[in-house]
């Protein structure tokens, strides 16, 4: 093994989620503080639960407990997981009430035909008498309605979610709130669907093999608890695969997500759609053990209880949520009910009129408005938070060499095209981009041969970083033609200029601050891996073999930069120190196998030998076949790097050239020092 | 960390046994339970607690006597209203429903206060076989026999009540706007809940058949202040009435606001108008000429009444809304059921005690209660009123502004 | 550029969607043959939008200045007018018990404003003062959170104390009617009208004649510069809190005047009305939100009257959606509530 590779083995303990079957899988389920044995025991009393308890009341008020942590848990993959403040959750809960209402009741009835024969046959309605004529009887499974309500659902959160996709944060839940208030405004005036304020009549109970689920509560809980079980199997599934790395990149930066790959479109409906999904399946639960449905069942303080459930109980962390929702739903419908009656009783016992007829289930709703607040205020990561302890490093860890000579090996990134030949890798011509009535970039042409470092100088607001911008797709360009490798890029969304191979640094760095430096990197990776929901969900050998590689291959990125990442993989980026910042935010552009890398001040904020240390580095990424385009202020490392150089000025290219021509150019001189000095130096 | 939440597990645990162990050491060694399901959580909490107050006071009568054939009578108050709902809740009432059923004790329950509780309540009930009476739930859908398999899958009738349904107060009312009133054309208004919507559409339903012209049926939101553009827009109608189905968090408003707008077109509403909160809150001269029904005989000839009224106001402070006054009658039909079940020797319980309420012909505030097979009072009557108002007495006292001006005709 | 295909197909499926149910459902041919009731319903309009107008002010007010999307406002509207209501029965008026007019009336009527603004005022400032400063900066949606977990706070507080019946408000009001063209206009919509009028002209000349009033306007359109001016930017967002819940405090009494009730329902729907009206005008500017209100109003009377008041909140909820995502900056707002 090489001197790294063995570091390596040392530094670093187990990767930071795993990734296989079994074991390792349901571990990586609970917190650090959990453990093996309490799960265990969980699960234990929550299976024992009814016959134990054996008071209808009360098992029925567990199942409605269940049946909201798993609305907490959809709107966790929302909110939690991507970022996406939904607050008309309810609206997907109605509609998975309402189409199973719809299909598995006496509401609708349209008259009988021979279309609905094989409906018939595959025991999907029931031809019954009516008055005037035969009609058609709903009577869908509940088993299959569970995954078409879901699906359904999940429709409407596309379609919901559509109009939100370019919209900011707090515009985003405004727009939800509206849908969530259309909703049950539209069931309330389509009485022929949904029965209107009345309610729906005759939702038929589940059958299983033959036995009618029927009135009694204890079955619904059951299977509350398998949805639970499974949902939350789902949600950490989805969490530590390659969707849920995309869902919290969107969440924590979406403009750097883009910048890495990220379809942010596919990925923010894909948070809609599922988490609407899980609403779905709850609804249909809900209302098949509820036999009726009201609109009323699903407004706006519904979404709110449901917000306030996982801001309790800690965002993003699928254990914390459904603990969050288990306690305020125990507080509403237990304890608040009864410390009334101890209150009334003691009123009684006392004569005190005002607490003989007080109760305390109605300031329910004072407690959630205090939770949100104070735990906004105090405890802003909720009551188990998302975030994981790490070790502390040793001292010999902690102290960095700085390191002289670049990197020999890259690994994996060693095999990178070696084109030869005279085309240009990046050709851009005539590009102008406008922001209102400025003109940021001015008609800018050049060309960057494969295999070269190109440096782009020029004072501060000269257009640089837009120039940038505009090649990743950030930003539009007005007119002109960007090619890259003989295609023509201008236009492209960010993440599909990602994927033809460019990547890019930022020159005020967009790394994802909660996470940490290896699911960074892994984000890089983004594009040039596969795995979709499917794949994350069940874990096929693909996926697992997928998955092993890149971690592989992150962590041979990371030992590129020696010890100062290596043994800091399992922590927040956000307690990095500036420099390793800049580095880590190279190796995650690193781990998209760009064939151009566009690096946006990478050395700014670096001490003169950290400077000295990473021009080398990018210069042996220069040798190891990557073409560079660099923005520097610091002209010493231009001129050690830079093949060809261009000066911008207020968006026009006003020189071209050598690093040695360019400082001698006139144009050059004035621009960076003024007229004056342009003179005294000709 | 876990012994935190451990403690939070644990906590409402205790709770739960603690109050079990109370209530077990509360009960005396003969008594029975009576539970009372109202949702006192919400907007409609004001008439739940009068209708508990309505049931409470004959449940005190009796056991200040000493019980029911030596039965103190117990009872469970249970809300099935929720803050998250803002008022009744389904959910909250089957849940509450399951616990009367698993709780031995209770032999025969009062409530729900709304239908839609009542929907979700039912096949529960049912299935326990315990009865329960409504003082105010009038949705047919829960009694009809059409739907038996849904409400009563046990098949006994278990949802009596002591009004009767939508099916006849609105459509009575109806016939008396076209037969008595002479009105040609109506505009109806409901509050958009399940009652008042039952009560608009009903009463369309019948003025289409008997040829009363609709001019149109729009809906109100409870929670908004402005009814104005639907006022002016009702006025540029011409309408000779106009009905409103609903209760009284939208009725004031309307009251209000109609009585600036509207003020020659004939008004009246159902027994959500029969009430002392709308009264109080809509005020006179506003909700002067105001027709109301209430979906019982005229209680007033009953000579108790007035004694009555004076102690439950003497009592609680306020005055009874009309479903107090069915609420006492549904108590009183069950302490009945009770006292026959223990004089003729059976067990009281309550598969005994919902045979007794079933086969019950009470003497109650109303006159003479009895139900059909299906649960529903036999006796049909709408009664009429109109409000004219008497200074000698407050403006909420329903029994004495509201002057009882007959029985509706009666639909075929 | 593929997403602006989309959003341009949309929005003529949008359009389409309107016309066909305006033309379907409404009865826009009836009404021009009935003028009076046009008129009526624009009276009725306008009396609504500058409730809305004066509402919205608050919330622009603070979006502004902070991008914060105050939940809390319209519970501090219904605050407001419980406070007025507590006001005008401390001095004695209660139901439809008294009629005053002239300087009695004046008086009563300044000394209630007075009450329910400054307490509203003082409300807002607190609310900011204690769940919002210590948030301040942090980017996304935590200040929005807060503000509707204060709003939750404050509706329960009112709805334990008080109740959830409606509560009669005092009306000293002489019950004066005018008749105009066919319609009628009642005292009660002058002093709306005047009112509204009276502050929003008065909330004008503050903002661009005080020092105050400009250091708001600086501190609305760079935060950073202001606060390197010297601008106390902690002092600016109080006065914005204040001015803004102030005027709410006043649009509540005379909700209550103009509706003679109260209760703890009332921020709801007057709330959204007002949002989508500040929204609509252009979030961030205050001739903005003016405007928005009154287009509100109007739209909810003239929409109840030619279609049905019972989807008046689906009309006002995809205005509110509409606008948002395809013409987020209103009619006269700058700042594009879009990511680059």
């Amino acid at each position: 093994m090489t001197d790294q590779a063995e570091e390596k083995a040392v530094a670093i303990g187990p990767p930071a989620a795993p990734v296989g079957w079994g074991l390792p899988a349901l571990r990586g389920m609970a917190t650090a503080r959990m453990g093996w044995i309490g799960i265990a025991g969980v699960l234990l009393a929550a299976l024992l639960f009814p016959p134990l308890i054996h008071n209808d009341g009360d098992i029925d008020a567990a199942a409605n407990a269940l049946s909201f942590a798993a609305l907490a848990l959809g709107l966790n993959i929302v909110v939690g997981f991507a970022g996406l403040l939904d607050l008309g959750y309810a609206a997907f809960f109605a509609i998975g009430a309402y189409t199973y209402g719809a299909l598995a009741s006496w509401q609708l009835h349209p008259a009988w035909s021979g279309f609905w024969e094989p409906f018939a046959f595959l025991d999907l309605v029931a031809r019954v008498q009516g008055t005037g004529g035969d009609v058609v009887h709903f009577q869908v499974s509940f088993w299959l309605m569970m995954p078409i309500a879901a699906a359904i659902a999940a429709f409407f959160g596309v379609l919901f979610g559509a109009p939100t996709l370019r919209l900011r944060g707090d515009y985003l839940a405004i727009v939800t709130l509206g849908f969530g208030e259309i909703v049950p405004i539209v069931a309330r005036n389509w009485p022929s669907l949904t029965n209107g304020a009345q309610g729906l009549n005759g939702v038929l109970p589940p059958r299983f093999f033959g036995y009618s689920f029927g009135i009694s509560a204890t079955p619904y809980y059951y299977v509350g608890l398998a949805l639970i079980a499974f949902l939350m199997f789902t949600s950490q599934r989805l969490k530590t695969s390659r969707v849920g790395r995309a869902w919290m990149a969107i969440r924590e930066d979406e403009i750097a997500a883009m910048a890495m790959g990220v379809d942010r479109v596919r990925y923010k409906l894909l948070a809609f759609a599922i988490g609407a999904a899980f609403a779905g399946t709850t609804g249909t639960l809900y209302v098949a053990k509820l036999q009726t449905a009201t609109p009323e069942m699903f407004m706006f303080p519904v979404s709110v209880m449901i917000l306030v459930m996982i801001v309790f109980g800690g965002m993003s962390n699928v254990w914390g949520v459904v603990v969050g929702a288990l306690i305020l739903q125990i507080l509403q419908s237990w304890v608040l009910q009864d410390l009334s009656g101890w209150v009334n009783a003691l009123g009684r016992l006392t004569g005190v009129e005002w607490l003989q007829r007080v109760q305390l289930a109605s300031s329910i709703e004072l407690i959630f408005g205090l939770i949100l607040v104070v735990m906004m205020l105090y405890r802003r990561q909720g009551l188990i938070p998302a975030t994981r302890r790490v070790a502390a490093l040793s001292l010999e860890q902690q102290s960095a060499q700085v390191t002289r000579g670049g990197f020999e090996t890259l690994g994996e990134l060693g095999a990178l095209e070696k084109r030869a030949g005279s085309d240009p890798l990046l050709d851009i011509s005539d590009l102008t981009v406008r922001f209102g009535g400025l003109v940021a970039l001015g008609s800018v042409a050049l060309r960057v041969p494969a295999h070269s470092v190109l440096a782009v100088i020029g004072p501060n607001g000269s257009g640089k970083s837009t120039l940038f911008n505009a090649v990743t797709g950030l930003v539009p360009a007005d007119a002109g033609s960007i090619c890259f490798a003989g295609v023509e890029i201008a236009g492209e969304p960010p993440h599909v200029v990602l994927e033809r191979g460019i990547a890019r640094t930022f020159q005020n760095l967009r790394l994802f601050p909660n996470l940490t430096v290896l699911e960074n990197v892994l984000i890089g990776m983004h594009a040039r891996l596969q795995t979709g929901p499917v794949g994350a969900l069940l874990r096929p050998p693909r996926t697992r073999h997928e998955e092993r590689e890149a971690r592989e291959r992150a962590m041979e990125i990371l030992s590129i930069f020696g010890n100062r990442l290596l043994p800091r993989a399992d922590h927040a980026v956000s307690s990095l120190s500036y420099a390793n910042r800049r580095r880590c935010e190279i190796a995650r552009a690193l781990a998209s196998q760009p064939k151009l890398l566009l690096l946006d001040e990478p050395t700014a904020g670096m001490n003169p030998a950290e400077t000295l240390e990473l021009a080398e580095q990018i210069r042996s990424l220069h040798r190891l076949g990557l073409s560079i385009v660099l923005i520097e202020h610091k002209l010493d490392v231009v001129v050690n790097l830079a093949d060809t150089v261009i000066v911008l000025d207020h968006g026009e290219k006003i020189a071209e050239g050598s690093p040695a021509e360019v400082r001698r150019d006139d144009e050059v001189i004035r621009a960076y020092l003024g007229r004056s000095a342009a003179y005294s130096s000709a | 960390m876990p012994t935190r939440r451990a403690i939070i597990v644990q906590l409402p645990a205790a709770a739960f046994t603690g109050a079990l162990i109370a209530r077990a050491a509360m009960a005396a060694d003969k008594s029975v339970t009576i539970g009372i399901n109202v949702p006192l959580t919400g907007s409609d909490a004001e008439t739940a607690a009068l209708i508990r107050d309505g049931a409470m006071i004959a449940v005190e009568d009796a056991d200040a006597q000493g019980g029911v054939a030596g039965y103190k009578i117990e009872v469970t108050v249970l809300d099935d209203g929720t803050a998250t709902a803002g008022q009744y809740d389904p959910a909250q009432a089957a849940t509450n429903a399951r616990k009367l059923v698993a709780d031995k004790a209770v032999v025969a329950a009062i409530g729900p206060q709304m239908s839609g509780s009542g929907k979700a309540m039912a096949p529960i009930l049912s299935q326990g076989n315990l009865a329960t009476i409504t003082p105010s739930s009038t949705n047919p859908d829960i009694t009809d026999p059409k739907f038996a398999a849904q409400f009563r899958p046990a098949g006994k009738a278990i949802y009596f009540r002591t009004v009767t349904t939508d099916a006849y107060q609105g459509p009575n009312m109806a016939n008396y706007f076209a037969q008595t009133l002479k009105i040609k054309n109506v505009y109806i208004l409901d509050d958009s809940g399940a009652y008042g919507v039952g009560m608009a559409d009903a009463f369309e339903a019948q003025a289409k058949k008997i040829g009363l012209t609709v001019l149109g049926h729009d809906q109100l939101d409870p929670r908004e202040a402005d009814y104005t553009t639907i006022l002016t827009k009702i006025k540029s109608l011409n309408p000779d009435a106009l009905y409103f189905g609903g209760t009284s968090l939208a009725g004031i408003k309307l009251v209000k606001q109609s009585y600036d707008v509207l003020p020659k077109v004939v008004k009246g509403g159902g027994d959500g108008v029969y009430s002392a909160a709308l009264l109080k809150g809509a005020g006179y001269p506003a909700i002067e000429g105001w027709y109301a029904t209430i979906a019982a005989p005229y209680i007033a000839d009953n000579p108790d009444v007035a004694p009555w009224v004076k102690r439950f106001e003497a009592k609680y402070g306020h005055g009874p809304t009309s479903y107090s006054f069915t609420a006492y009658d549904a108590a009183l039909v069950i302490l009945d059921a009770i006292k026959r079940v223990a004089e003729s020797g059976k067990p009281v319980n309550r598969d005994t005690v919902r045979d007794a309420i079933q086969s019950a012909n009470v003497k109650t505030l109303q006159g003479a209660v009895s139900f059909d097979e299906n649960g529903d009072i036999k006796d049909r009557t709408v009664s009429v009123f109109r409000y004219q108002h008497n200074d000698k007495y407050p403006v909420d006292d329903v029994l004495h502004q509201y002057k009882y001006l007959g029985v509706a005709p009666q639909t075929a | 550029m593929r997403d602006r295909y989309w959003v341009k197909l949309s929005l003529a499926a949008v359009l389409a969607a309107i016309v066909f149910l305006v033309g379907k459902y409404t009865s826009v041919i009836w009404i021009l043959g009935e003028p009076h009731v046009l008129l009526q319903q624009v009276i009725n309009g306008l009396s609504l939008g500058a409730m809305y107008a004066l509402l919205a002010i608050g919330f622009t007010l603070v979006y502004g200045i902070m991008e914060l999307i105050n939940f809390a406002h319209f519970n501090v509207f219904m605050i407001g007018s419980f406070l007025g209501m507590w006001a005008l029965e401390f001095l004695g008026l209660s139901g439809q018990s008294r009629v005053l007019t002239g300087l009695a009336l004046c008086g009563t009527l300044a000394f209630a404003f007075a009450v329910a603004m400054l307490g509203s005022g003082v409300l807002g400032v607190a609310i900011e003062r204690i769940a919002l400063r210590p948030l301040r900066g942090i980017p996304g949606t935590t200040g929005m959170i807060t503000t509707i977990g204060v709003s939750y706070i404050l509706f329960n507080i009112i709805l334990l104390s008080a109740g959830a019946d409606a509560k009669n408000y005092p009306n000293p009001m002489p019950n004066l009617q005018w008749q105009v063209a066919g319609a009628v206009v009642d005292l009660r919509e002058v002093l709306i009208w005047g009112i509204s009028l009276i502050l929003m002209a008065g909330l004008q000349l503050f903002v661009s004649r005080t020092r105050l009033g400009k250091a708001m306007r600086a501190t609305a359109q760079d935060s950073e510069a202001a606060r390197m001016m010297g601008i106390d930017v902690d002092r600016v967002i109080a006065t914005a809190f204040f001015l803004g819940s102030a005027l709410a405090g006043a649009a509540a009494l005379i909700f209550g005047l103009y509706y003679n009730y109260t209760s703890f329902l009332i921020g709801y729907t007057a709330g959204l009305r007002a949002f989508t009206a500040a929204v609509l005008g252009g979030i961030g500017s205050i001739t903005g939100a003016m405007v928005g209100g009154v287009i509100i109003g109007l739209i909810e009377t003239l929409g109840g009257q030619l279609i049905a008041v019972r989807w008046t909140d689906v009309i006002i909820f995809s205005i509110l959606v509409l606008v948002l995502v395809y013409a987020p900056t209103g009619l006269f707002g700058r700042a594009a509530p879009t990511k680059s």
